[in-house]
């Protein structure tokens, strides 16, 4: 960097600004919760829809498993609202 | 004053809202997971009987009333 131009904010690697740091963690949270959330889903389904493992999956299983994922999407949200409704 | 620059005190702030959020994704993740198992018993439907989502409701709710009890009790005990 030569001394006509100017420091453009975050560019040193010794320092982050506290936008950039946050965003960061922010995005990796939302990684790290996505994947735990498949990774649920993924058993559930699982264990709902394939009782016995064939050599393809059949049709009636593939709509099992679109169905499991939606029904589970919208149970998580059923016990999202009942958690923070509930009378004390 | 630099506002864009690493200040402890806000960050602190910051990551500590972080974590509540991330705590309280957490226990919605738990308890679905275990009230699905507890109220969707057979294989899963287009949509939701209303027994299924008024268990699924209700399990979340126990389950807060139940944390209450535990807490109470435990305190009790110190």
């Amino acid at each position: 960097m030569d001394s006509f131009s100017s420091p453009s904010s975050g560019s040193s690697s010794s320092q982050f600004s506290t936008e950039e740091f946050m965003d960061q963690l922010k995005t990796q949270l939302a990684q790290a919760y996505a994947e735990e959330f498949l990774e649920t889903v993924r058993g559930k389904c699982f264990e709902k829809c394939i009782t016995k493992p064939g050599s393809s999956l059949s049709g009636s299983e593939s709509s099992c498993i679109s169905r499991c994922v939606e029904r589970y999407i919208e149970a998580t949200g059923i016990i999202s609202r009942a958690m923070f409704s509930a009378p004390r | 004053m630099d506002s864009s620059s690493l200040n402890s005190a806000e960050l602190q702030r910051l990551i500590s809202q972080e974590k509540e959020r991330a705590m309280v994704n957490e226990m919605v993740a738990k308890l679905t997971s275990a009230c699905w198992d507890k109220c969707i018993t057979g294989t899963p439907g287009s949509k939701f009987s209303s027994s299924e989502s008024t268990c699924l409701a209700n399990c979340a709710q126990r389950y807060m009333d139940m944390s209450i009890i535990i807490m109470k009790r435990f305190q009790s005990m110190q």
